[in-house]
């Protein structure tokens, strides 16, 4: 399981805490009692390198790199039990989606999760629909007696992608 | 009764599983549950990769599609989980926050689109488990199903956080038993029913494969032969059908519980004829169940 982490006081990065909670919906961080009941309810307890409260822990001792850098911040199937059971109302699903986001600036991001909006830049959909694909879809709907799909006016759905700060993201993987 | 839903069908029922969401349009034909198409909407968009990436494009884009809905003057209605997840989070973040709502509404006016805060999210089984729709199913069902035994997956996205979803109790939900139940079957109780389906946990395979295999095994060992197990959300269904094939093949169990929507479901129970259902459409076939309904 978790290795023990040795650092000097002077390594951590003691605003880190803030820097999470000061988001919104992000300020329950800092009432964490670590009475660990998240990570006994936690669907991938099993599966990773540091549970639930471990990592709000390490938010709060300042462990910056070693949470934006584990595994776990990206193992969670993001199924809410740890924030519905919390005694003391900490969003824990919420801030490790937080943590996900700050991690994706700086530019660790798995493909299982960039690849969804690369696909909603270039269709829309989270499903591919063009082309040869958008013909097969359409006459198998059309077959059902189901209605013609409307597609969104791409441009608007490329245009918030960018303006949210995903569009590099978005588009370096579309020309791999 | 009479109110109409801006019909939000998402992205994984309409491209991918047409079937389901035919069946979903029988069950609203035949109750007379009333559906306006929504044109231009995108992805809902996906909650987990797209919250994780950035929260601002998530929640931009969910106001793109609830900006769509109040200029229809309706409310949402959705037939997938999480789609429910992405939008009802969006409309109730918007709706409490001021600040928030300002900012997402100069991106939304660069694109000629505004957002007030105002539109509600359903989810089906919030409505059909209303007593003057359960009363409707009721008197409707042609073929009761109280020969049978379900298994029901209410799934995570559903049911919490439940200070946002507001959908049910969170520990121990009854809305889609009590939709089963009408339809005169048996729902049984588990163990593992309120475990995690495991879909959204995308980094490593073998955590969904441990919760389905799971899952289907204590189903498959109840005293009582489960004939089916329930779930209201495409990602759910689709992982509960194709993991459970694979955890039988690499356990050797015998695993062959079949699993249908909710909304499939209903339709038999209402009268669609079976060939009108696509029930083979999926890797562990329903043939007894199939058989228990033909013969």
């Amino acid at each position: 399981m978790t290795e023990m982490v040795k650092k000097n006081a002077s390594d951590l990065d003691t605003k880190f805490r803030y820097e999470i909670s000061e988001k919104v919906g992000a300020k329950s961080l800092l009432k964490c009692i670590q009475c660990g009941v998240c990570s006994s309810g936690c669907t991938v307890t099993e599966y990773v390198d540091m549970q639930p409260h471990r990592v709000v822990a390490s938010c709060l001792l300042g462990l910056r790199d070693e949470v934006l850098s584990s595994q776990a911040i990206w193992t969670c199937s993001l199924c809410h039990r740890c924030t519905e059971r919390c005694p003391k109302n900490v969003d824990y699903s919420f801030i490790l989606a937080l943590l996900r986001n700050m991690a994706v600036k700086e530019g660790t991001v798995p493909k299982e999760y960039s690849s969804t909006v690369v696909t909603i830049y270039n269709n829309g959909f989270v499903v591919p629909y063009t082309g040869g694909l958008k013909d097969n879809i359409d006459r198998r709907r059309n077959k059902m007696g189901l209605p013609q799909i409307v597609p969104p006016d791409l441009e608007e759905i490329r245009f918030i992608i960018e303006e949210t700060g995903l569009g590099e993201l978005a588009k370096n993987k579309e020309d791999k | 009764m009479e109110k109409s839903y801006a019909f939000f069908p998402g992205c994984n029922i309409p491209l991918k599983s047409p079937h389901l969401e035919k069946a979903f349009r029988d069950v609203a034909g035949i109750l007379g549950l009333k559906l306006t198409e929504m044109e231009g909407v995108s992805c809902c968009p996906e909650p987990v990769s797209l919250q994780s990436l950035n929260m601002d494009t998530w929640v931009a884009l969910g106001a793109r599609n609830l900006a769509i809905a109040e200029k229809m003057g309706l409310d949402i209605l959705t037939i997938c989980s999480g789609c429910f997840e992405t939008l009802k989070t969006v409309s109730v973040l918007l709706e409490e926050d001021e600040e928030y709502l300002k900012k997402i509404n100069v991106i939304l006016k660069k694109i000629n689109y505004t957002y007030s805060g105002k539109v509600k999210v359903y989810h089906f089984v919030e409505i059909f488990s209303q007593p003057e729709w359960l009363d409707k199913i009721k008197s409707s069902i042609v073929r009761p199903l109280d020969d049978m035994n379900i298994a029901v997956h209410y799934g995570c996205h559903l049911i919490r956080p439940s200070k946002i979803m507001q959908f049910d109790h969170p520990e121990k939900p009854e809305k889609i038993d009590i939709i089963i139940q009408n339809l005169g079957a048996k729902t049984v109780e588990f163990a593992n029913k309120l475990e995690c389906c495991g879909f959204c946990a995308r980094l490593q395979d073998e955590i969904g494969e441990k919760l389905v295999e799971d899952k289907m095994t204590e189903l498959c060992e109840l005293e009582e032969e489960v004939d089916s197990l329930i779930a209201v959300c495409p990602a759910c269904t689709t992982q509960y059908d194709r993991k459970e094939k694979i955890a039988a093949r690499k356990t050797g169990k015998t695993l062959d519980i079949p699993v249908l929507y909710l909304a499939e479901m209903m339709a038999i129970a209402l009268g669609v004829k079976l060939e009108d259902l696509s029930l083979m459409n999926r890797a562990v076939k329903p043939n007894k169940l199939i058989e228990k309904l033909t013969t």
